[in-house]
Order: C-alpha cells, then sequence, then structure tokens
C-alpha cells in the first residue's frame, strides 16, 4: 500500500464514526468522513480514484477506500459524511445498496461517471442502473473534441455550486436529461452536473470526470472537491 | 559502438531478405526491427515467425540492436481513453517479448502525446503511471525501455531537464532514454542531452536536422548526416565523455529520390567517420 493511501486509511479508520466497515466497528469519532467507493473491476477510470486519494490528503480531510460489501452507514450516525463513488461503469447492486443507504442516512454522495468511453451496450448498463435505481436520466455520452464540436476551443467545464470553478473536460461527457435537480455544472450548453435531495441526503451527479483533472493536480479542481465536501453539512439541498 | 539502420528503411519492393542484404554490404552491424511499421513485424506476427526473423538477421550476420514503434502515435500510453491505453500498455508488453525473441535488450517508445485535447499534466501523470508498472516487466525480462524524445512532435518533455526529472520520477532503472540527436531541432543541443542523461541512454537515434527551418507541408526538416545543423564534434565528444559504447542507429526521413540503395552506404560510411572521430 502507498504511504500516501495508508496515511489516508489510517485517518479515516481513526475518525470512522458514521461508518462500519465489514464486521469490524470502529470508534466513534464526530469527524466528518470521505468514504472512496472502489468499485475495482467495475470502474471505467482507475485513475479517477487516486485522483480523489491524492486531492483529499492533500487537503486534509479524513478517507477511506472501501469495497461496497463493506460499506453500511449506521444508522446512529448523527452528522453527515460523504461517500465518494469515482469513474463508475458498470455499478453493480451492492455498490447500488452502499448509495441508497448512504443516502437514507442523510449522508452526501458524489457519483462520478466514468461511462464517456464506454462501448455501446456498457453504457447501455450505465444508463438503466442509473435510471432504475438512482432516478438519474442521462443521455448517450458526447464526445468535445471530434470535427463538429471542435470549433468552440474552450475546454472547459463551467461549474456554478458550490462555488464557481472552470475545470478541464474530459473529452467526452455524459449528458443529464431533464429531471428534477439542480443543474451545476454546464459545458458547451450541455448540463454535465446535477445536485438533488434524496432521502435525507444529497445526491451529487458528475457526468464529466473530476478524478482525472484531480488526479493530475489541478488546483481547481480540488478547492472544488473540498467546497463539496465543506457544504454538505449545509444541505438540503434544492430539489 | 556498433551501428544499426531501421528496417523501415527497407523498401517494400525490396522484402525484408533483400534488404538484410543490403544492410549487411553497406556496413551495417544491426537492425533496429520497427513494430507495427513493417509487413514483416506485426502486432499479429507470432513467436516462431519472430524467431525466424532472427534467424533471418543471423543469417545475414547481423543482429537486432533493438526493438522500435511507432504505433504510439495512435495508441499512445497517455490517452485518456482506457480502451486505448490498454492498448499501448499491449504494444510495449509486445515489444519486450519481442525484444527477447530477437536478443536484444532495448525497446522505444514515444511516452506520451499532449495534445490541444490532453493536456501536459495528465500526459505526465499517466505515462509516470503506465511506465512504473512496465518498468518492473522490463526489469524482469532484462529488457531497457527507452523513452525517446520526439520534443515538438509529442509537446512532451521537451528540455534535457524536463526530461531527466520525468526520469527520476519514473524511477526505475529500467527505464531511460532513447536519444534521438535530430529530435532537439532548435530547442537545445544534442550534447547536453547526451551530457545530462548519461547513463541512462539506452541507444541514440543518428539523423541530421536543419534547426532553422521547421516542417512545412511535406518537406523534412531532417537530413542525411553531416548536411543539417547539429554539431557532430560536440556529440562525438559528449559520447566519449559520458562514455557512450553502445548502438547508434540511423533514422532517416527524407529518403533519395534515386539509388535509394545508395543512402544505406552513404550513412553506414558517415556513422564510421562519426564513431572514428573523423569529423
Amino acid at each position: 500500500m502507498p504511504r500516501r493511501q495508508f496515511l489516508g486509511c489510517a485517518a479515516g479508520t481513526v475518525a470512522m464514526g458514521l461508518w462500519r466497515l465489514g464486521r469490524s466497528p470502529v470508534r466513534a469519532d464526530a469527524s466528518l468522513t470521505c468514504v472512496l467507493l472502489d468499485l475495482q473491476r467495475h470502474g471505467g477510470l482507475v485513475e479517477s480514484l487516486s485522483g480523489y486519494e491524492a486531492a483529499l490528503t492533500a487537503a486534509g480531510v479524513r478517507w477511506m477506500r472501501a469495497g461496497a460489501q463493506s460499506v453500511s452507514p449506521s444508522p446512529s450516525s448523527s452528522r453527515r459524511a460523504v461517500l465518494i463513488v469515482p469513474g463508475a461503469l458498470e455499478i453493480p447492486l451492492p455498490a447500488v445498496q452502499a448509495i441508497l443507504s448512504s443516502l437514507h442516512a442523510g449522508a452526501s454522495v458524489i457519483l462520478e461517471s466514468g461511462a464517456g468511453f464506454a462501448a455501446g451496450r456498457d453504457f447501455a448498463a450505465h444508463q438503466v442502473v442509473l435510471r432504475e435505481q438512482l432516478q438519474l436520466r442521462v443521455e448517450a455520452p458526447v464526445p468535445l473534441w471530434s470535427a463538429p464540436a471542435r470549433s468552440r476551443g474552450i475546454p472547459y467545464v463551467d461549474y456554478t455550486w458550490p462555488s464557481p470553478a472552470r475545470i478541464r473536460d474530459f473529452s467526452r461527457v455524459v449528458p443529464l436529461g431533464r429531471q428534477a435537480g439542480e443543474i451545476i455544472a454546464r459545458v458547451d450548453g450541455l448540463p454535465v452536473a446535477l445536485k438533488r435531495q434524496s432521502g435525507r441526503g444529497a445526491l451529487i451527479f458528475l457526468g464529466s470526470p473530476l478524478g482525472p483533472a484531480l488526479w493530475a493536480g489541478d488546483g481547481e479542481a480540488r478547492r472544488w472537491l473540498c467546497d463539496v465536501v465543506a457544504r454538505t453539512e449545509a444541505l438540503p439541498m434544492a430539489r | 559502438m556498433k551501428k544499426a539502420i531501421g528496417d523501415n528503411m527497407i523498401s517494400k519492393e525490396w522484402g525484408f531478405e533483400k534488404g538484410l542484404e543490403l544492410v549487411k554490404q553497406a556496413g551495417f552491424d544491426g537492425i533496429e526491427l520497427w513494430l507495427g511499421d513493417v509487413p514483416w513485424f506485426q502486432l499479429s506476427t507470432a513467436d516462431r515467425e519472430v524467431r525466424e526473423l532472427r534467424r533471418k538477421v543471423e543469417d545475414a550476420g547481423l543482429a537486432v540492436s533493438n526493438v522500435s514503434t511507432g504505433l504510439h502515435w495512435a495508441s499512445p500510453l497517455s490517452s485518456r481513453d482506457p480502451k486505448v491505453r490498454a492498448q499501448a500498455v499491449r504494444i510495449v508488453e509486445r515489444e519486450i517479448e519481442t525484444a527477447l525473441l530477437l536478443g536484444t535488450d532495448a525497446i522505444l517508445l514515444v511516452a506520451g502525446l499532449v495534445t490541444e485535447e490532453v493536456p501536459y499534466n495528465e500526459v505526465y501523470q499517466r505515462c509516470l503511471d503506465a511506465l512504473g508498472q512496465l518498468g518492473e516487466t522490463a526489469a524482469r525480462a532484462g529488457v531497457r525501455i527507452g523513452c525517446e524524445n520526439c520534443n515538438a512532435e509529442h509537446r512532451f518533455l521537451m528540455s534535457p531537464r524536463e526530461f531527466w526529472q520525468f526520469l527520476n520520477d519514473v524511477h526505475s532503472p529500467a527505464v531511460g532514454i532513447h536519444l534521438d540527436v535530430g529530435n532537439i531541432h532548435d530547442t537545445g543541443f544534442a550534447e547536453q542531452w547526451i551530457e545530462i542523461h548519461g547513463p541512462r541512454i539506452t541507444r541514440i537515434h543518428v539523423k541530421d536536422v536543419m534547426k532553422k527551418r521547421g516542417r512545412c507541408g511535406d518537406q523534412s526538416v531532417y537530413t542525411n548526416l553531416f548536411l543539417g545543423d547539429n554539431n557532430w564534434p560536440a556529440i562525438r565528444a559528449a559520447m566519449t565523455k559520458v562514455g557512450y559504447d553502445g548502438w547508434l542507429v540511423a533514422e532517416m526521413e527524407a529518403r533519395y529520390r534515386y539509388a535509394p540503395d545508395q543512402q544505406f552506404y552513404d550513412t553506414a560510411r558517415a556513422m564510421d567517420r562519426l564513431i572514428a572521430g573523423r569529423l
């Protein structure tokens, strides 16, 4: 285990109040904790997970990495936490359950789609899970750099919440369809990120991956993530 | 020092065997095999066919200097698309496998490709990630990966210090630099690259460059040895200073319009003069 990951995990484990991991519940602590859901072979972007790890560590945020099977929010939690699902492609049932139970318990969930480069069948499965399990409507990936769109020449996604930020696009985006929630980012006029109250928690969907920019050390991406984490206590959010 | 030339210089009409004959007659000691660039050496070429290539090379009295590839221009290790990256890794793995089959200990790759779409910091990080793992594979195989300095072409690692820092960050003794003394163009001086990288140089590509021309349509900026602007006495002196005694590999872009075989002879003679320091 790399030292950075070890330190992050160690900090996260000490701080765990909201999360019980597997059969080994850990000591309660009031500090906010981020849990990175590691989808392993189901993820579409391995580097995204590394990006969140690096950014949270650099920001001094307590975090830990966990598999879907081992994430279960404590019903006695009194504070919010953040569950981050980096670079999701295939979202297996245990991961869906982890997301839903986290939302139900009042956590914020950042669900990042890693399906921009997915083949047709893989994307269709991604789309179905989002729609049927999480009531998120997404449309087919849009390549931002192909010939017709290339004239735009501005390689940024513009975020409006929780603070304005301009972050590099990732060549392809998974745009959102019409649905409840607040659009918090657009690229080329396309809605690509949304926040919505769900259960007692908040669901934040990212259709343009943030993780690779975090991994590459993008300062604005890191600041934006920290702002989101810091704001999780200021919710509820707009429906 | 030994001298080699790329098999992509061999005309497709001549074929591999006839090309090897010419390479030998021209006075080269070896040949650089370009995976994916010539019909006889493709990703789909089976192991037994690769062994057969080696037999032909040895029968011609030559050795394989190294395995190279241009496939990473289309499938870079720095691609954002995981499927493309997986293909890029597979290309490197096949280079390592075939290097072993061909009896050589060095491969060339183009580490990353900065584009308007994929920014420098991402490319850097992705290449570190990939080369860290590939370095372990190469080390186990006893093969060294030489990342070629393609400077202006891949818009990445443009200065020698930048490249040096990159190799420090990769932190693998199996990953070094395949130095091309022509690719530096007007951004620096080949002899300084040689001095900075010294023992990390896996192979050296030689060609001359017209530094002031720049690319203009299909007109090559590269030219035959001693026709361009490289300071060859300084390059030779730097090789001596760092103790480089490995392969020099001719890589010509502009080809003779007539009597193309003559380019092999002329290049070999020029390399003899370079090695001997008679400049």
